[in-house]
């Protein structure tokens, strides 16, 4: 539903007669005006296509070199991944790399609108080999990960898994939506449950359907899954750093990650 | 104010100087005042927005248990303070100067008890003891985590896998350059780890503040393995000596005696207090001797039992020096068995002042320095004995 809402609003976007404000790329900033609600702009933004300039993060070349076009071979292809793919190659399924930008860079707009207000965004990703560099892009994004085995009712019965009331992430983002090669990751069932939205890179194996913005892509090689760390990443910089500007706030220090904010007793 | 006037005046002055000054960390404290200054006139300033200040639900949830907490633990502390001055009152003591230790013996005297297991008995303590620490709020005050890790629910485990891959990476890093370059690890200053073991799981437990399970132990276990197995891990050694334990060498710990010189002119060595069961012996070893051993006056015949008397013979067989010292030695208390026994403990603890270093150690390992502690085990009602149960026939 999100997403519908999010694409209703990006067609408002491009209807002639907005306030050219809201048509520029760049927000504006007069010292003059009375200082705003945040909860306002963070209503006004949304209606512009592309507020954050995610469309500049990436080309479909850097997708092609990054090898996002490979799926995996044809007898483990999903029915309803055969939309995304552009063909076949040796037995190997390719995506068709034009729908993934288009569907990434929507993913990608939103994850920073999502950091933008302030929301809490957790990488998944349950691949040992990418691990360790999806859990340091989430700490250098100053977010939250989980890679580890997951288990169960940490959404669904949150209160009891952390013994306290606990706020749950405002966004999922899945590096690989699969914890092994026949099975979903139960996170992305649990998160359609709390009705938490999920971005997910969806191989050619896996079923897209409850996740709220599939990128179709390879979940696998590691230069495909630094590359979606790092756009993720510099997205959500992108909206906390209008948000910091825009509050007045001292800017983010990004030299040195962040692992907790607080020394722990 | 002397300083507040100066840092406006900078504010009006100077903005490049004074966002430089938003932006270091400020040590002194004309710093400190300027930085507080300038954030409050650039908010003033600048922001083209501002926030409704907000408490989440889980804030607000974590503040109320804290309180009410607090609140539970302030009547604790009332009620242990009156019971202490009523301890001190009937024991006729000050109650201000009454301690932890008179508050058990008052309890102990006031409140006997034969119950059998202590953690069963009447027992006053402070509340700080009887009720664990409690965590710290994890999330701030709009219910956002501190630490990245924290929806695993393990964060400073996770964590410390994250780290040690992190070190494995980095020393992995430097040797593929040591080797391009052609140089190799330093053997001088190779990691030393006998003698070193790495945190059991229970010790681990209480670094990281939760529990772990076996299966995450051995996950750990085997990152420090592997980061510990590199040619480079010197480079690493303050991180990896975080988690290591220094294994004891029990007999080193355990400080050997020298032996006196008797009005004969041999050595000897006493050891008093030898228990075993609720028999209780002294032992006296003298160096050179003729294998003479004499028990209250008695030689070795003082046990008919023929088992006990090898008890008594073995350490000095194990360490050879049957025939070469005299034995004598008082005991009272207990059976055969337990006296043989205690005399046995005796004469090996003694022995370790006429042997060598390593005899010590192999005695240590063969159990002969070990006190036993067992102890006869109680009849139970409906049993004819300890184990033993009456006979019993259907029909």
């Amino acid at each position: 539903m999100l997403r519908k809402s999010l694409c209703n609003l990006s067609r408002f976007g491009q209807l002639p007669g907005l306030s050219r404000r809201l048509q520029s790329t760049q927000p504006e900033q007069s010292a003059e005006t009375e200082p705003e609600d945040i909860a306002v702009i963070e209503q006004r933004i949304l209606k512009h296509p592309d507020y954050f300039q995610v469309h500049n993060l990436f080309t479909v070349r850097d997708l092609f070199n990054a090898r996002v076009h490979y799926g995996h071979k044809e007898g483990s292809l999903d029915d309803r991944m055969r939309p995304y793919l552009f063909g076949s190659r040796l037995g190997h399924l390719i995506f068709d790399l034009d729908k993934t930008a288009s569907h990434l860079r929507d993913a990608l707009n939103f994850a920073a609108h999502i950091a933008f207000r302030d929301g809490i965004i957790v990488f998944f990703n349950r691949n040992a080999l990418n691990a360790h560099l999806v859990e340091q892009k989430a700490q250098e994004a100053g977010e939250f990960s989980h890679t580890r085995f997951w288990r169960g009712g940490i959404f669904t019965n949150a209160n009891v898994q952390f013994d306290a009331v606990t706020r749950l992430p405002d966004l999922c983002i899945f590096l690989n939506t699969q914890n092994n090669v026949m099975a979903q990751h139960t996170a992305v069932r649990d998160a359609a449950k709390m009705a938490i939205p999920t971005i997910g890179i969806v191989d050619s194996n896996c079923n897209p359907n409850l996740i709220t913005y599939p990128v179709p892509g390879n979940d696998d090689t590691p230069a495909a899954v630094e590359l979606y760390c790092n756009l993720f990443k510099e997205a959500i910089l992108r909206g906390k750093r209008e948000r910091r500007q825009l509050l007045g706030l001292p800017p983010l220090d990004e030299s040195q990650p962040r692992r907790s904010r607080k020394p722990k007793k | 104010m002397a300083v507040r006037v100066f840092g406006v005046n900078l504010i009006k002055t100077n903005r490049n100087l004074l966002q430089n000054a938003c932006k270091t960390p400020a040590t002194t404290f004309g710093h400190t005042a300027v930085a507080q200054l300038a954030t409050e006139v650039t908010v003033q300033a600048s922001p083209a927005a501002v926030q409704k200040q907000k408490v989440s639900k889980a804030m607000r949830a974590y503040l109320k248990r804290a309180n009410e907490h607090d609140e539970f633990m302030k009547t604790q502390h009332l009620e242990f303070q009156i019971g202490k001055r009523h301890l001190a009152n009937m024991m006729g003591a000050d109650a201000e100067t009454f301690t932890q230790e008179d508050i058990n013996e008052a309890i102990s005297y006031l409140f006997p008890s034969g119950l059998y297991d202590p953690k069963a008995r009447p027992a006053m303590k402070s509340p700080e003891e009887v009720f664990p620490a409690r965590k710290a709020a994890e999330f701030d005050e709009t219910g956002r985590p501190f630490h990245s890790m924290f929806y695993t629910g393990k964060p400073n485990f996770f964590q410390l896998l994250h780290d040690i891959v992190e070190e494995t990476r980095k020393l992995a890093d430097l040797e593929e350059r040591m080797l391009r370059r052609g140089n190799k690890p330093d053997e001088n200053q190779k990691l030393e780890m006998s003698g070193f073991q790495l945190l059991p799981k229970d010790q681990l437990e209480l670094v990281l503040v939760e529990s772990i399970a076996d299966i995450e132990y051995s996950n750990f276990t085997n990152s420090m393995d592997r980061l510990i197995a590199s040619p480079y891990a010197y480079k690493s050694k303050a991180f990896i000596e975080r988690f290591l334990k220094p294994l004891l060498d029990q007999s080193k710990q355990l400080e050997v005696p020298k032996p006196k010189i008797d009005e004969q002119g041999r050595q000897f060595i006493t050891t008093y207090e030898c228990l075993r069961k609720t028999a209780r012996a002294d032992v006296t070893i003298r160096l050179p001797g003729t294998g003479k051993i004499s028990i209250n006056g008695k030689d070795i015949s003082y046990f008919e039992d023929e088992n006990c008397r090898e008890q008594l013979l073995f350490p000095l067989q194990f360490s050879e020096m049957l025939g070469k010292v005299d034995v004598e030695a008082n005991v009272e208390g207990g059976g055969p068995s337990g006296q043989a026994g205690a005399i046995r403990w005796g004469i090996a603890m003694s022995l370790r002042s006429f042997v060598d270093q390593e005899m010590i150690e192999s005695m240590r390992l063969a159990g002969l320095l070990t006190r036993d502690y067992r102890r006869r085990e109680r009849k139970k009602f409906g049993q004819e004995g300890a184990r033993r149960k009456y006979t019993w026939k259907k029909r």
